[in-house]
């Protein structure tokens, strides 16, 4: 049994349900080693890909593969990957040990590793009680133990943070972070940035069904800006745009309104020293959103808008 | 393969269900035929034939077969419990090869279903011969064939829970198959039944094939008599038992295909 992770390949996927497409020539790539986000705002086609990725849906077009095969040919799925969707997929009457039972004959993995995981997902005290009773957190969690039962070298969890609370969250960066670490795949889907935000080694970011950008983190984000309230503003601006900086070319500035800058090419940690070397007064200082939290925030806030986050 | 059948049985097992349904299968069993036998077939409304002729006995056996509706409701609800309570996903997330989930479904059902119709069959044989010796009736048929024909009610009773199995798989909703599934065996086939000519193709339906299984005359009777002028003419016993065999061999075949490329959302 391999445990190592394998590059998941998604070439020109399509899927169309009558006229409506949900995912549009979509291409990219995920690798082993380090943990990706799959970002975009609700509707925009992450769980219709996932599930293509998966097998449980037929793309209308292009490829989805796992270690250069579809799912539905791997001689092992669920010991290759551990993929997690609806949180509320169990049958009321069954215990949480019960559906890891099941679950774990069906993949062809020991019983002891329905109790193992039972206990690492700290849902060992409530193991013999029906589903029916469990609150969303548990769901997840044992959703989680559901996809982690073969102990696969690939990860896909969509939307995991729904339902975890911060402690869970927490947890479960500790978890993908390991994984990830042991060199496996970890594919996250979330519409929620500042909860993959720290956790996420690469983007792939798509709005209605089509890429928007893809690549690492630190490439996609960009430079940040520092937003500076001076009441020696037009001062600073001049002192700024005139220092020499390490890297060469001095920061660019823009004057926001009377009062108020934005810095390029520096850091606030920069902008506050040289404002102290030169005895100027600075009221406050903003790190701004970067790019691609900029380009994210357009994208969720109005679906329809079609133009790329600019620079500010 | 042995995986899947073994994750069913835990999955069966597990469920409250399985207990339910073998008491369901002692009390239609035990329970019906023994209460049926003590008033007797010749107290019934319209009167039968007592207990002690071979038409007597017949009828309450085939009475008993009519009760297949039960195992055919079970199998529909275990399949379709997987989209309703959406663990078909995971399910097929761990056996992409969907063909392979139904096919060890119905060998895990065709298990149930046998044991379904033993225990049926077992407890209306003890409570047929008791009650009889009890009221010091001797019944008009031998030991021998009755419990033939309680062998193939037996039966019976693992094609319709199979039947049930490939409706299910086949429709996926649950209210939705339940209505299919319960509307045509009691209400359905009699529908069709009023249909000039149709009445004709009713010795090979699941109601005339179960008919023909256990020599019971009834249904196919009252037919010939309100026609008048064609009899109906059940199939041979042997012939019926296949028939039925191929209905549940049909409604798992597309349980089995049908499922294969269906998007899973």
């Amino acid at each position: 049994m391999s445990i190592d992770g394998l590059t998941i390949e998604v070439s020109q996927l399509t899927k169309r349900y009558g006229e409506i497409t949900a995912v549009r020539d979509l291409s990219f790539t995920v690798e082993p080693g380090v943990i990706t986000g799959f970002l975009g705002p609700n509707g925009a086609g992450k769980t219709t890909t996932m599930r293509m990725l998966t097998g449980l849906v037929s793309p209308t077009r292009g490829t989805a593969t796992i270690g250069g095969r579809p799912y539905r040919r791997l001689a092992r799925p669920s010991a290759t990957v551990g993929a997690m969707f609806d949180a509320n997929a169990f049958h009321p009457g069954h215990t949480a040990r019960d559906h890891l039972r099941v679950y774990a004959a069906m993949g062809g993995h020991p019983d002891s590793r329905v109790t193992e995981l039972l206990h690492q997902l700290g849902l060992a005290a409530a193991a013999d009680r029906r589903t029916r009773g469990f609150s969303t957190g548990m769901r997840q969690r044992l959703n989680l133990a559901t996809a982690l039962l073969g102990d696969p070298g690939v990860v896909l969890l969509d939307e995991p943070g729904n339902g975890l609370d911060p402690e869970g969250m927490s947890w479960l960066r500790g978890l993908l972070r390991g994984l990830a670490d042991k060199g496996r795949t970890v594919l996250i889907s979330s519409h929620v940035l500042s909860e993959v935000q720290q956790l996420v080694d690469d983007v792939v970011v798509i709005r209605r069904g089509e890429l928007v950008a893809a690549g690492p983190w630190s490439r996609l984000a960009g430079p940040p800006t520092v937003l500076v309230t001076s009441p020696d503003a037009d001062t600073l601006a001049v002192t700024l745009a005139t220092s020499p900086v390490e890297a060469g070319t001095p920061p660019r500035v823009d004057i926001v309104r009377p009062g108020q800058l934005r810095v390029h090419g520096l850091n606030a940690a920069g902008v506050a020293d040289l404002a102290a070397a030169h005895r100027l007064r600075v009221h406050e200082l903003v790190t701004e959103n970067t790019s691609l939290e900029q380009l994210f925030l357009d994208l969720t806030t109005d679906p329809l808008t079609t133009s790329r986050a600019g620079t500010p | 393969m042995t995986n899947l059948i073994r994750a069913e049985f835990r999955r069966l097992l597990a469920t409250r269900m399985w207990g339910g349904l073998l008491v369901a299968a002692a009390v239609i069993g035990g329970g019906m035929i023994g209460v049926m036998a003590l008033v007797g077939p010749e107290n019934f409304e319209p009167p039968l034939p007592g207990l002690d002729t071979d038409t007597g006995v017949r009828s309450l056996l085939g009475i008993l077969g009519y009760t297949a509706l039960v195992p055919a409701v079970a199998g529909t609800v275990a399949v379709t419990a997987e989209y309703r309570h959406r663990t078909a996903a995971v399910t097929f997330l761990f056996a992409p090869r969907r063909w392979q989930v139904l096919a060890a479904k119905l060998a895990t059902y065709a298990v149930v279903g046998l044991v379904y119709g033993l225990v049926l069959a077992g407890t209306a044989a003890v409570a047929l011969f008791s009650v009889a010796a009890a009221r010091g009736v001797s019944l008009g048929m031998p030991a021998p064939t009755v419990l033939a024909l309680l062998g193939r009610i037996g039966v019976a009773m693992m094609v319709y829970l199979l039947i049930g199995v490939g409706m299910g798989a086949l429709i996926r909703n649950q209210v939705a198959a339940l209505c299919v599934v319960i509307g045509y065996l009691y209400l359905g086939e009699t529908l069709l039944m009023m249909i000039p000519g149709v009445n004709l193709l009713y010795p090979i339906l699941p109601g005339g094939a179960t008919a023909a299984l256990t020599d019971f005359t009834y249904v196919a009777d009252a037919m010939s008599e309100q026609l008048g002028s064609t009899t109906i003419h059940l199939l041979p016993p042997a012939v019926g038992a296949l028939v039925l065999t191929m209905y549940a061999v049909t409604a798992a075949a597309i349980g089995v295909i049908v499922p294969m490329r269906r998007d899973i959302t």
